[in-house]
């Protein structure tokens, strides 16, 4: 609809247009990277969300008023995916090489103790330090430096509505998938390591995790946009 | 552009994927079922 507006108005009225979308996606997007900061650094999620909000409705109020801006199914998947992997990072980063913080030791046996004793059990006595639950350090190695950093650079171009980002999120929504399947057979397998003398047993653990687990439901979306919108 | 092919395929893949996703969300509600039946008969 925006496109009719802006051709019958001719080129100074395109660049006028352009010009102003541009203003308002970056104005929404300021309200949201600062909310995604704040939500992906888990302790202060709680002030990060109505940041975000706000830059959502921003960006939707453009959208009405007839604004060229990024389509809302690419803004949501985008930041959700960048908000989860960062998620996944701080926890981990902690657990690998700052176990014996005072940060991690409250954090993260905080979470064992409620949720998965794998971050109780024997924390900190293996070598590496850390949670000691079978497996959990390999996942730890596997995904962090490889699948959350790469997530969360393919998120940024994606967010940019550029083409690498595109593919770059499709190829770490399939990891995602390899990941889940992978991590939650070795729950499984290992459950009575994990969930013995813990507050919240088996469902607190998939309440908690099952927002990780679903951003590969984009995954049909992402193969069959029209992928001519990521243009750069 | 021809977009008719292009919008077939598509559909077939979104198709395909989503199947492909029941499949996974199957598999993920068998472990949560494993693990709630665990539950159940352990002293957790």
């Amino acid at each position: 609809m925006s496109y009719q507006t802006t051709t019958i108005a001719g080129m100074s009225g395109l660049d006028a247009h352009d010009e102003r979308s541009r203003q308002a996606q970056w104005q929404a997007d300021k309200w949201m990277m600062s909310g995604a900061l704040f939500l992906g650094s888990a302790v202060f999620g709680i002030i990060g969300l109505p940041l975000f909000l706000r830059g959502l409705a921003l960006q939707l109020k453009a959208q009405k008023a007839g604004l060229t801006v990024r389509p809302m199914m690419v803004t949501l998947i985008g930041y959700l995916v960048a908000v989860d992997a960062a998620l996944n990072s701080i926890g981990w980063a902690l657990d690998m090489v700052a176990h014996h913080t005072l940060l991690a030791r409250v954090f993260l046996m905080a979470w064992g103790n409620m949720f998965d004793a794998g971050y109780f059990w024997h924390y900190n006595e293996l070598w590496i330090g850390g949670a000691s639950a079978p497996g959990e350090k390999a996942w730890e190695i596997a995904l962090l430096p490889l699948v959350f950093s790469m997530r969360i650079a393919a998120a940024i171009g994606f967010l940019q509505m550029k083409r690498w980002g595109h593919q770059w999120l499709i190829i770490t929504c399939w990891f995602g998938v390899v990941a889940w399947t992978g991590y939650i057979a070795n729950m499984t397998i290992f459950a009575d390591v994990r969930y013995t003398g813990v507050v919240f047993p088996v469902i607190g653990w998939w309440l908690y995790d099952i927002f990780y687990i679903t951003p590969f439901l984009a995954l049909p979306y992402l193969h069959s946009v029209n992928r001519e919108i990521f243009s750069h | 552009m021809n977009d008719q092919p292009i919008s077939e395929q598509d559909k077939r893949r979104r198709r395909g994927l989503i199947a492909f996703q029941i499949v996974c969300y199957g598999y993920l509600l068998t472990m949560f079922l494993i693990q709630m039946y665990m539950y159940s008969t352990r002293d957790w």
